[in-house]
């Protein structure tokens, strides 16, 4: 007769819950920050298909315009702020240590203040759905002077402003954690060009964040005050200027565009190699152009602004600096392509990302050519077809670059695989998906159709792109649905895996699968941009 | 299943394509434009598309061509490497430096187009100045002689045109795609647009930049006669507006008021206000509208909308209410009150 020896204790008494809410290892938090962006990724999910859902035909009656209105708000803040921003710091959290050799970030219990501030935004975020008057509705741009209490009453807008302001302080003291980190804890022998990309990236990634949201708290401090101690930064009849509002959001809000952008492809620099069994083509280029990539991207805000009656002179210096972006770009992309050239490439999930990134982040790049050249611009701006453009940059970029890394990192974060099947429908489906939902958007901007619409009255051609679009997107929706249920069970049955699985080049794969609490009880000199490579050649040189 | 699945994104991708193809704009491009200013944005817009289409075509190829011909066939030892190339300055180089041309080209024409893009009527010309003020949730369009339309704007064909765009209350933009870009209604400012008609006809356009719950049906229409048309319309609306036999008020009812109260004033976004006496009380109606109201929490809002209108405007409303039964017939001594509205 076999009897229990020890009583289960709930998880809430064993202190394991405790555990993770008073952490300091960054492993822990990069988790919660990982998991946690992915719940608010379902929500901004569920809003997108509720849009969708209301826009599948003509003069639809689905939800109402306030509702309408309040979902493109909140669809956009959660995605852009409180999924991609923080997803991104979740892998940083989680990788840039272990990357580098180091056993920890730089200051731990800062970066657990960073996780929480971040954690304590979103609620304020997702509960002001409850405030009265309901959510903010007024773009996630929040022009001014629509969000002005004359026009935007209701405290839906200050918790908004609130939550993004919170958000913001987050990620600017989890920026200089990155830096500090960066620059002080690499291991010994790795110099800057042995730095992995993926670091480079997050370094970029750092900076950009420490001077966009800089702006952005201002403005939202500006904004603030109008609405609350009758200050009138941006209300034209008491001398103040709403055009002010949309240079200091824009000098956030396009190198946000690189905040999100940079660490997917540094995820892809380090991916493609791996699958590819070559090293990256061209490492100098790549790390500069991600340094080349952040820079200019602070110097291109108002090409956002074209329509708003800028001087020629200066709508042309926007456009040439925002053509200038497409150099590093392009150089990057040439060199994952060139990467592939003679390599032995196998096409497991992440590596299916990758190149879905190459394929839908090109198309995103090539209608970006089209919206700098400002005259085209006075057309297709605020219209779908710019819907389309960032949808495809930053759902084909970014979000395909993050599920890469995703699939990538998984074995390494719960020392268990991910099912490989599951992941290749996930990766087919959001590639047919995507396609279908964002391709006729262009073609409906052309058309005439504005963005922020809860309805519209043309049939025809016009509504058959809508009811495609609306089709794609729910087919994305499914794709997500096996995504959770393959990570789930993965994460409690998924067959185990060693060190390094993938047969890998960064210090991270030295280290145990989960990596134990201190990472590494001894970090190898390193003296390539590959040190787990140039280990794995020592050994089967000294087998033989 | 990844045939089938591709399969399926192909049937997608030619329906899509036919599709584009039967909505009369070649696909991929914009509609064609009855101005030489938005005929020279579809011109740039054509060669963009040339280039950087040609472009991802070489791009993919090469990427598309790679993952095929070196793709890990069965025959090879698990986790072989491939040769250890680790950059080429010389390629790299040259990668940089001609897309780096390509965009120089690409910015040249831009440059070059900006002009008649810009369309701004040479000196010496009598171009037609309309003064556009953009309201929630409607176009005020006002002429020379002081002849108001709401959201209906009527036009010359064949002659310049410049639009000065204001905003009353929160930003806007003008756009009538088929006939040339948007220009933002920023208040505080003056913008202009200008334009030159080229073929008779009714054009619809809306605002494109979010501005309010009733965004969406912001829009307006653009409808281009003969110049001698337009002269005796302009002439014959200055007389009817003057003695109050215009469509002023009908206008000012449906594109103003109808937005959010509904056509028969009976509630959309708004409250019900058909038969409301506040309707028919000038000296309370002016007040509501010019001032808005904020009651008790924000179903009791409403935005101010009667900026900057002529007296002639609230009348003919008044009248056509009146008339229409939508109003009861106005009290002999107008007790304001503050109804909703």
């Amino acid at each position: 007769v076999a009897t229990r020896v020890e009583p289960v204790i709930p998880s809430w008494k064993d202190g394991t819950v405790m555990r993770w809410l008073t952490t300091v290892d960054h492993k822990k938090i990069g988790i919660m920050y990982i998991v946690a962006s992915f719940l608010l990724f379902f929500a901004g999910g569920i809003m997108a298909l509720l849009m969708r859902a209301q826009l599948a035909h003509a003069e639809n009656g689905f939800i109402t315009q306030d509702a309408f209105n309040t979902l493109f708000t909140m669809h956009g803040t959660v995605m852009l702020f409180l999924f991609m921003t923080p997803l991104f710091v979740g892998f940083g959290n989680y990788f840039v240590p272990l990357m580098i050799g180091a056993r920890d970030m730089a200051f731990p219990r800062l970066n657990a203040a960073s996780l929480w501030l971040f954690v304590i935004g979103a609620v304020i975020m997702l509960a002001s759905f409850g405030a009265e008057g309901g959510a903010a509705r007024a773009g996630w741009t929040s022009y001014p002077p629509l969000t002005e209490d004359a026009f935007s009453p209701g405290v839906g807008q200050d918790l908004w402003i609130l939550g993004i302001h919170i958000s913001g302080v987050s990620g600017v003291i989890g920026a200089i954690n990155f830096i500090v980190t960066i620059h002080n804890m690499r291991a010994p022998g790795m110099s800057w060009t042995r730095v992995p990309l993926f670091v480079w990236a997050m370094e970029a990634f750092a900076i950009l964040v420490i001077i966009a949201f800089s702006a952005l708290a201002a403005a939202m401090t500006m904004l603030l005050l109008d609405r609350q101690a009758g200050t009138a930064f941006f209300l034209p009849d008491a001398g103040g200027n709403p055009v002010l509002y949309q240079h200091l959001f824009w000098f956030f809000g396009h190198p946000e565009v690189y905040i999100l952008v940079l660490p997917a492809m540094g995820m892809l620099s380090e991916i493609i190699p791996v699958f590819a069994r070559k090293p990256i083509f061209g490492y100098k280029a790549v790390a500069f152009s991600t340094i080349g990539i952040a820079f200019i991207s602070l110097l291109v805000w108002a090409h956002h602004m074209f329509t708003v009656g800028m001087p020629d002179g200066l709508q042309t210096w926007f456009m040439i600096a925002s053509y200038a972006v497409a150099v590093p770009t392009g150089v990057k992309v040439f060199n994952w392509v060139a990467t592939m050239w003679r390599g032995r490439i196998s096409f497991k999930t992440p590596m299916l990302f990758c190149i879905g990134f190459l394929v839908l982040f090109v198309m995103g790049g090539m209608s970006g050519i089209m919206v700098a050249s400002y005259p085209v611009d006075y057309q297709v701006h605020d219209s779908y077809y710019v819907v389309a453009h960032f949808h495809y940059v930053l759902v084909g970029g970014s979000l395909f670059g993050l599920l890469a890394g995703t699939y990538y990192w998984f074995p390494k974060i719960t020392g268990r695989m991910y099912n490989e099947r599951l992941g290749k429908w996930h990766f087919w489906l959001m590639l047919v998906g995507f396609n279908l939902a964002f391709l006729p958007q262009h073609m409906l901007g052309l058309m005439g159709m504005p963005r922020r619409i809860y309805t519209y009255e043309q049939g025809g051609v016009f509504e058959a792109y809508n009811a495609i679009s609306t089709a794609g997107s729910f087919l994305m929706g499914i794709g997500f649905l096996l995504f959770i249920f393959n990570m789930a069970k993965s994460w409690r049955s998924g067959p185990r895996v060693g060190n390094d699985p993938w047969v890998a080049d960064t210090l991270e794969w030295y280290a145990t699968s989960p990596p134990q609490e201190h990472n590494f009880d001894k970090v190898p000199y390193v003296t390539s941009p590959r040190p787990v490579r140039d280990l794995r050649l020592r050994l089967q040189r000294d087998q033989q | 299943v990844r045939r089938l699945l591709i399969g399926l994104a192909l049937v997608g991708l030619c329906l899509l394509s036919v599709g584009s193809a039967a909505a009369g704009n070649g696909g991929i491009g914009p509609p064609s434009s009855a101005t030489e200013s938005g005929s020279s944005i579809n011109t740039l817009y054509w060669m963009i598309i040339g280039i950087t289409g040609a472009v991802f075509i070489l791009v993919e190829g090469a990427l598309i061509l790679f993952l095929v011909r070196y793709r890990k066939r069965r025959h090879m030892p698990e986790n072989e490497e491939g040769p250890q190339v680790h950059g080429n300055t010389r390629l790299e180089l040259i990668w940089t430096v001609i897309p780096v041309l390509i965009l120089i080209g690409i910015m040249a024409v831009t440059i070059i187009k900006v002009p008649s893009v810009n369309a701004t009527p040479p000196a010496g010309s009598d171009p037609l100045v309309v003064d556009v003020v953009a309201h929630q949730f409607y176009w005020e369009y006002t002429y020379p002689n002081g002849v108001v339309q709401v959201d209906d704007l009527r036009l010359p064909v064949d002659r310049p045109v410049r639009l000065e765009l204001r905003a009353a209350d929160v930003i806007h933009s003008w756009w009538v795609p088929e006939l040339t870009g948007k220009r933002d209604a920023i208040p505080g400012r003056t913008n202009t647009l200008d334009f030159e008609v080229r073929k008779t006809g009714t054009f619809t356009g809306q605002c494109a930049e979010f501005c309010g719950v009733q965004h969406a049906v912001m829009t307006t229409t653009v409808e281009v006669v003969p110049q001698a048309e337009f002269d005796a319309w302009l002439g014959q609306q200055e007389a009817a507006q003057a003695d109050g036999t215009s469509d002023l008020g009908e206008q000012t009812w449906a594109g103003v008021c109808a937005t959010c109260h509904g056509l028969d004033g009976e509630g959309d976004v708004g409250p019900a206000i058909a038969g409301n006496s506040t309707l028919s009380d000038k000296e309370g109606l002016a007040r509501l509208l010019a001032e808005g109201q904020d009651n008790e929490g924000i179903d009791g809002y409403m935005p101010p909308i009667s900026t900057g209108w002529p007296e002639k405007q609230l009348d003919a409303l008044i009248a056509y209410l009146v008339g229409a039964g939508l109003a009861p017939e106005p009290a002999d001594q107008g007790e304001a009150q503050d109804g909703e509205g």
